[in-house]
């Protein structure tokens, strides 16, 4: 259950942050999006609604927030299954409670305000989703808001980060079926987060050439996934020399998006939303370059042979 | 000097995507960038129209892109496993095309999401 | 240049039943002869129209969703392999967009109609279109639950109201317009439901659904749209819906309209216990009003996954079935569900829905006014189409398939009962002529010299699904895209969009209202021209409804004798 963000603008009088700190990461999705806003259904905008922070510090997100919830890092996922508990009326173990850094007192006050909503809404960030326990945090946190729809109309969104990842996301989703950790190998994709994704590949060494765009690895992926791109001619195409350029055996310039280079990017909520460049930059755009270098790689032999099967059913 | 002013121009600094600011520039630098956050700001107001970096390098020496390009497209197709990744500070439209050399290559794809 | 000589040509919108004829293609259309080019010998071979589908759902925020949830079912299905000149592709519930194009184009079908499309993600959408190949595409915009529309009709603003449905329609690039449970989904993003015509509608004091479904119908007339309203009606797919159904036909007098996906409109009894089939009470309203054109939502016993802007309706799937589900609010406008789902013979109601898609495509005598569809992928997925023409086209093997079904099952159904056979002439109406004339697309579904050369060849034989899965060849625009069971080519396929005219100062009334509700750009919401890939604007007669659907005159008789199927 998921909404773009004009639902929680015009509709949200719960809102929850978990696990973000939007107030330093994504400064304005309180004023454009969510809490500041007024709307024909909450006339009196922010007192019209609450909001909760839960989080394991107390960040510069928690002067907005009406409730600060602190829990111990790596508890989000009992926190969740605790408060799903509540909701269903089950008995909870004290001793569960008290490793969590809440009390049963907040909990439940938590999952009363959620009933009373009209229309609640919880954003999780990536202290939710990157900490122990990962993609189950997130599916926990899905499912609370899933069964809260018994009761009011609820829904979830995570807070993504870097710039036009969920364009990233959503065109492979249509293109290949499946949003990261992709394998062409066999002809067709296939998806193994864990076996495909690129931290893994790298450690592995399971990669014999890279091409580089939109991100720089060099800076922010553990040092054995680093070392391996070193070791493979790798391809970089960004508008700065990055710590991933410095490694690489190609570096190629080109323009920044939505500055000089024109195009689409997709908002967290998958709104498609045109660039308007203010800038005309020397350098081509990452489009053209990879267009370029598709059909470059076009005049080579293709890897398969022309007589192989045009398709299989997989088992 | 006047300065050239877009209405309604898109930010991709984070995933809020604000498609609300009003950007005044010249030819080489955003001077102002109106209703953008701090960190929007930072992000329109540090970039140039300069060519402040080479057009291209391999093995870090200075080459054209048509170089580079050759270069690239041979070390990716030689590959038995070429990958892409990241599409993250990027268009659709150059993301369209990295899916799409991906499968010509048989190759792995992948994003941030992934980290 | 194209010459089809020796096949037996089914051409429904020409009356050619079967005579054998020549086909000449020059220009990507058929013409009267050519000198030179291709011959392609059919002699023996049938010849359809390419098929058109009035009602799917293949790209935008919805199946692309349905495809994130469904990462296992991509796993075990057909895969297309990569070559040097055609994407690769996944196949199965939710295709990838390459997949889809060669999936439908493998079958003969080479036009298509995206139901539902949001203003808000429109943008999406027609990147998607661009991704599918071979096939020509329309779409229909969302618009029944557009609140700044319900606003205007809760003032009683009707010039103004209309004057915003076709600025809608130009933004989003759209063809036509689709309203989805006619104010049922606005209520639901507070978790409501409008299933009643008269029911009040959260939020709202005069308007009711009924309101929302005569005033748009009216406004797409007065607008002069090629396609009439395309309406999901309200409470969908609950016991004892048919009372609502037929109240909506009954407001529909005197306007055009078509109604989607009827099978999910058409059940009789007070809950799911009680629940029966309705489709007798609906054919028999149906044969005699003639305003109105409607395609199946037949069911297919097997795995899908439903997606639907009916979010109340999914979220009762999912109390249903435990299943996952995702939902999808869209601000101002609209709203969508999706649940993996699986219809078993064993079970009392998947058992009636199958029957009842059946029994409406039986019991609806005019083949041009209802057509094949699943609803791709709630009711099935579309390339299983093969399989509902062999049940249409054999009673024997419709008595074979009700065997499966209990005998609570058969008592609450009508299609034992029914022993229509379709011809061919009459499959070639249902999946190509009487959609295309329903869309208002004039150059296709037709064999006719002027029309698009978009034909399918089939190698005649008894083994029906096998036969209308395999063609033998399949032309789309006079270029030979499948042969052999192989892809020859993946050319780019056509966008259909109109521009209603509207009065320009609407954007000034809109501007404002719009910045209350939506958190994007007034000036960045339409969808620029240069987006579109061969894009067709098409022509609306302002202040005229084209005119009322085409009804079936008698069959011209069979100029072969033919397989006997």
């Amino acid at each position: 259950m998921t909404c773009t963000l004009g639902e929680v603008k015009n509709r949200a009088d719960f809102i929850v942050y978990w696990g973000g700190n939007p107030a330093e990461c994504h400064p304005r999705h309180f004023t454009k999006y969510t809490l500041m806003q007024k709307s024909k259904f909450l006339p009196r905008g922010r007192k019209d609604r609450t909001m909760i922070l839960v989080d394991i510090r107390e960040t510069k997100s928690g002067g907005a927030a009406d409730i600060f919830l602190q829990i111990r890092p790596g508890k989000d996922f009992e926190v969740l299954t605790i408060l799903r508990a509540i909701l269903k009326g089950q008995h909870v173990n004290s001793s569960i409670v008290a490793e969590t850094g809440l009390t049963l007192e907040q909990m439940t006050d938590f999952i009363d305000r959620a009933k009373k909503a009209r229309f609640g809404c919880m954003f999780f960030g990536m202290g939710l989703s990157m900490t122990r326990g990962k993609h189950m945090n997130s599916a926990a946190l899905l499912t609370l808001a899933a069964e809260l729809n018994a009761f009011t109309k609820f829904v979830a969104m995570p807070m993504r980060g870097h710039g036009n990842v969920t364009g990233a996301d959503v065109i492979m989703r249509w293109q290949t079926g499946f949003p990261f950790g992709i394998t062409f190998n066999r002809g067709y994709p296939r998806y193994n987060p864990g076996e495909f994704s690129t931290v893994d590949v790298l450690v592995r060494g399971d990669t014999d050439a890279a091409l580089i765009l939109g991100a720089d690895p060099g800076a922010t992926m553990p040092q054995p996934a680093i070392d391996h791109l070193a070791r493979i001619p790798t391809i970089v195409l960004d508008p700065k020399v990055t710590h991933t350029s410095r490694l690489a055996r190609v570096h190629i310039t080109t323009s920044v998006a939505g500055i000089s280079a024109p195009g689409t990017a997709y908002r967290m909520d998958e709104i498609p939303l045109p660039l308007k460049p203010a800038l005309k930059s020397p350098y081509p755009t990452d489009e053209e370059v990879v267009r370029r270098i598709n059909e470059a790689v076009a005049r080579k032999p293709h890897w398969m042979p022309a007589d192989g099967p045009m398709t299989i059913m997989q088992h | 000097m006047s300065l050239n002013v877009i209405h309604n121009a898109t930010c991709t600094f984070c995933g809020c995507v604000c498609d609300d600011i009003e950007l005044h520039s010249d030819e080489t630098r955003i001077h102002e960038a109106k209703k953008a956050c701090v960190l929007g700001k930072a992000w329109f107001l540090n970039h140039t129209a300069d060519h402040d970096y080479p057009d291209a390098l391999i093995d870090g020496r200075e080459a054209t892109v048509d170089e580079a390009i050759e270069a690239a497209a041979t070390f990716l197709h030689d590959a038995h496993m070429p990958l892409i990744y990241g599409l993250s500070n990027t268009t659709c439209e150059a993301q369209r095309e990295a899916v799409s050399l991906a499968d010509r290559l048989g190759g792995l794809l992948d994003s941030h999401t992934s980290l | 240049m194209i010459r089809i000589t020796g096949g037996k040509i089914f051409d429904p919108a020409n009356g050619i039943n079967g005579q054998v004829r020549d086909l000449c293609i020059d220009g990507g259309k058929f013409v009267s002869s050519v000198i030179g080019g291709r011959t392609i010998d059919a002699a023996g071979m049938i010849i359809f129209p390419g098929g058109v589908d009035v009602h799917t759902h293949v790209a935008g925020g919805s199946i692309n969703f349905a495809r994130a949830m469904t990462p296992e079912d991509h796993r075990r299905t057909t895969a297309f392999i990569r070559t040097q000149s055609r994407r690769s592709g996944l196949g199965g519930m939710a295709p990838t967009t390459f997949a889809t194009g060669y999936l439908y184009a493998g079958m003969g079908w080479t036009t298509v109609n995206e139901a539902a499309v949001p203003v808000l993600s429109a943008r999406h959408t027609h990147e998607e279109m661009r991704d599918i190949p071979i096939l020509d595409k329309t779409s229909c915009v969302l618009m029944a639950n557009n609140e700044i529309f319900l606003d205007l009709l809760e003032a009683g603003e009707f010039e103004r109201a209309k004057d915003v449905i076709a600025w809608h329609v130009w933004a989003a690039k759209a063809y036509g317009v689709k309203a989805v449970n006619p104010g049922g989904v606005a209520a639901w993003k507070w978790g409501k439901d409008a299933k009643q015509l008269t029911d009040p509608i959260e939020g709202y004091n005069s308007i009711t659904p009924g309101t929302i479904i005569g005033r748009l119908a009216q406004i797409i007339d007065e607008l002069g749209l090629p396609h009439p309203m395309h309406l999901h009606c309200n409470n969908l797919g609950a016991p004892g819906n048919v009372w609502t159904t037929l109240e909506t036909m009954k407001l529909l007098e005197g306007r055009r309209a078509h109604i989607a996906h009827l099978q999910y409109h058409a059940y009789g009894g007070d809950d799911w216990d009680t629940m029966r089939s309705a489709s007798a009470e609906v054919a028999e309203y149906f044969n005699t009003h003639t305003n109105m054109t409607t395609d199946a939502g037949a069911v297919l016993f097997g795995d899908t996954v439903t997606i639907t802007a009916d979010g109340p309706w999914q979220h009762l799937l999912y109390k249903l079935t435990g299943r996952k589900w995702g939902n999808l609010d869209v601000e101002n406008e609209t709203g969508c569900g999706i649940v993996p789902y699986t219809y078993r013979p064993s079970n009392l109601v998947n058992s009636i829905q199958w029957a009842v898609g059946l029994e409406l495509l039986l019991l609806i005598n005019d083949p041009w006014r209802i057509f094949l569809s699943t609803d791709h992928p709630n009711g099935a997925c579309f390339w299983r189409y093969p399989e509902i023409i062999q049940l249409l086209m054999s009673y024997d093997f419709r008595k074979d398939c009700m065997t499966k079904l209990s005998p609570i099952a058969r008592e609450r159904i009508t299609l034992p009962d029914i022993d229509r056979e379709y011809t061919l002439y009459e499959i070639a109406t249902i999946t190509s002529a009487g959609p295309a004339r329903a869309l208002g697309l004039t150059q296709k579904g037709s064999l006719g010299i002027g029309a698009d050369a978009d034909v399918v060849i089939y190698e005649e034989e008894k083994d029906i699904a096998k036969m209308f899965s395999h063609p033998r060849y399949v032309l789309k625009g006079g270029e030979v895209v499948i042969e052999d069971g192989d892809i020859r080519a993946t050319p780019e396929g056509r966008e259909f969009i109109v521009k209603p005219s509207f009065d320009p100062e609407i954007e000034s009334f809109l501007k404002p209202k719009f910045e209350d509700v939506y958190t994007m750009s007034f000036e960045n919401y339409p969808v620029e021209m240069e987006r579109l890939e061969h894009a067709d604007i098409r022509e609306c007669i302002n202040g005229q409804a084209p005119s009322p659907p085409r009804t079936a005159e008698k069959e011209p008789d069979r100029a072969d004798e033919g397989v006997e199927f």
